[in-house]
Formats: C-alpha cells, sequence, structure tokens
C-alpha cells in the first residue's frame, strides 16, 4: 500500500531545505541559497510557505550591520519529514 | 476548434514549465540524499583547535620546565603565566570557531554537542585555576583528569580512535600523578598534551 506524499515537501527547493535542515541544528539563508541553487525571491517564498505551515522556525539577527537569517526545523517539520521520506520510500520500487 | 487548439498548447506548456517541479519519488530521495551528504560536519577546525592548545601547553610546560627561576620569580608569577596565556589561548580559539561557523554556514547536532562540551569544559577549567589558588595546590592533576574525560567524551562524539587513545593517556598521565606525587607535573602535563591533543588533533587533520 501506497502512502500518501506530502505536498508541500514535493517542491525539490522545500525537499532540500528540510534535507539540510533535518541534518543539522540551525542554518543561515546564504548556506540554504548555495544548497538550493535558488535566487534569494524564490528561497524566500519557500522558506515562508514552510515557516507558515510550522515546518520551521526563522530566526532574524544582525552581523556585522548585516541581516542574518536562520533556519531550525520544528518538530511538526520533523515529523513531517519523517512521514514524507517514509512515503516515499514505499514508492521506491515503483518505475515512474 | 482554434480556441480548443490553443487550450491544448497552453495545456502543454503548462506541463512542460512544470516538469522540472514534478520529482517523481526516486529523484526526491536522491535530492535527499544528496543534501544529506553535502551537509556533513568538518572536522578539520576541531583539529586545529587540538593541534593549537596541543603545541601552546607543550611549549608551556616545557619553558616552565626548563625556565623555573624565570616562570617562578615572584609570588604569582606562575599563577599569572598559567592563567593569562590560556585564557588569551581561549579567546584566540573563540574566535577562530566563530569565523569557522560562520564561513560554513551551519551547525550540524555534532558540531553543538562539541561545542558545548568544550564549553563546559572551559568553565570547569578557570573554576579549577581558582579552587586551586585558594587550597595552595597544583591544579594540574585534576586538570588533567577533567581534560581525559572531556577528550574521551569528544572521541565518543565523533568516533576517533586516536582521540580516545589520546583521552586515555591523558587519564593515565593524571592517575599517575595522584598514585606517584613524586613525579614531575610539568613533565607530565607536556606528555599528557602532547599525546592527547597534538597527535590526535594532527591525525584528525591529516585524515581524508
Amino acid at each position: 500500500m501506497f502512502e500518501p506524499l506530502d505536498k508541500l515537501l514535493t517542491n525539490p527547493i522545500r525537499l532540500m531545505v528540510m534535507s539540510v535542515l533535518v541534518k543539522v541544528d540551525s542554518c543561515d539563508f546564504n548556506y540554504l541559497k548555495k544548497m538550493t541553487n535558488s535566487t534569494q525571491g524564490n528561497l524566500s517564498i519557500q522558506l515562508k510557505r514552510l515557516f507558515e505551515n510550522n515546518y520551521i522556525s526563522i530566526t532574524k539577527s544582525f552581523e556585522k550591520n548585516y541581516p542574518k537569517t536562520s533556519c531550525r526545523i520544528t518538530k511538526t517539520g520533523a515529523t513531517a519529514f519523517a512521514s514524507h521520506f517514509k512515503a516515499l520510500q514505499s514508492y521506491k520500487n515503483l518505475d515512474l | 476548434m482554434s480556441a480548443l487548439f490553443g487550450l491544448k498548447n497552453k495545456l502543454v506548456y503548462v506541463c512542460l514549465n512544470l516538469k522540472p517541479f514534478i520529482m517523481n519519488p526516486s529523484d526526491q530521495l536522491q535530492l535527499i540524499n544528496d543534501a544529506i551528504n553535502k551537509t556533513k560536519e568538518q572536522l578539520k577546525p576541531t583539529s586545529v583547535n587540538f593541534i593549537f592548545w596541543g603545541i601552546l601547553i607543550t611549549l608551556m610546560s616545557i619553558t616552565h620546565l626548563l625556565l623555573p627561576e624565570f616562570i617562578q620569580r615572584s609570588r604569582y608569577s606562575s599563577v599569572l603565566f598559567w592563567t593569562v596565556i590560556p585564557v588569551i589561548g581561549m579567546i584566540v580559539t573563540f574566535v577562530y570557531n566563530i569565523k569557522m561557523g560562520v564561513k560554513k554556514g551551519y551547525e550540524t547536532h555534532l558540531g553543538r554537542a562539541l561545542k558545548i562540551t568544550w564549553g563546559v569544559f572551559n568553565i570547569a577549567w578557570i573554576a579549577l585555576v581558582v579552587m586551586s589558588i585558594f587550597k595552595r595546590q597544583n591544579p594540574v592533576e585534576d586538570i588533567l583528569f577533567l581534560l581525559g574525560i572531556v577528550l574521551l567524551i569528544s572521541a565518543f562524539i565523533i568516533r576517533f580512535k586516536p582521540l580516545v587513545i589520546g583521552g586515555a593517556l591523558v587519564l593515565i598521565c593524571s592517575i599517575l600523578l595522584s598514585i606517584k606525587p613524586e613525579l614531575n607535573p610539568l613533565l607530565l602535563n607536556a606528555i599528557a598534551a602532547f599525546s592527547g591533543l597534538f597527535i590526535p588533533g594532527l591525525s584528525l587533520y591529516l585524515k581524508k
């Protein structure tokens, strides 16, 4: 039986962000931008979507007069990612 | 008919544009795998800390051992020698680690565990030095015991055998000092710092 996929995580940028955040304690915006190879605007939108769904928490601070955005995965996000990963594995042998 | 054709074209256009955003499960699993593999704890900055402290403590112990009349020329000169230089060393490593953290852009759970462990060690080290001043006793034995424990914790966290051996050697030096007080604490301190910090740090640095 195939488990349903999380629609929010089928987007490659959001999935990449969640995959990084699940591995780390905290991560800054520039690293996520480098990892996802996306534009600042696009990444901001995707982060906002994840934040609105309580998948991540966002902390804004200043470092040497420059704004710094740090992201962390929340418990909801970690649970959703684990469920999504489990669902993906159930599709693994299916040739799509 | 032409409207229907136009609608079909629009649908094809939308599907073609959406194609990169629709990932099949195996692609998603591959993406997760790549992201996790790229975001690894970098142990080279950690090894630089071990090398730095290994060299610093070894050199300080040898200097004190070879030039006791210079280091102990006044009542508090040796206390100053063993507090001011390590505190400067702490500031240097603190700034270095912050810079490396900013450069890296993320902090792994492992990195955070190491940061907390060594942060607590620094506080305990300062407390031991202050307590030894009040008690008027040599803190080398207690500091080595604490260092050995923290090295072993770090070694098991990062799963690095040379550091396990190094931590065990530091603990042995501490035990030797407590059962054989006639041994030279400065010599044992130099041996412990060299074998417990410098050698494991260097092997961690050279590890691929």
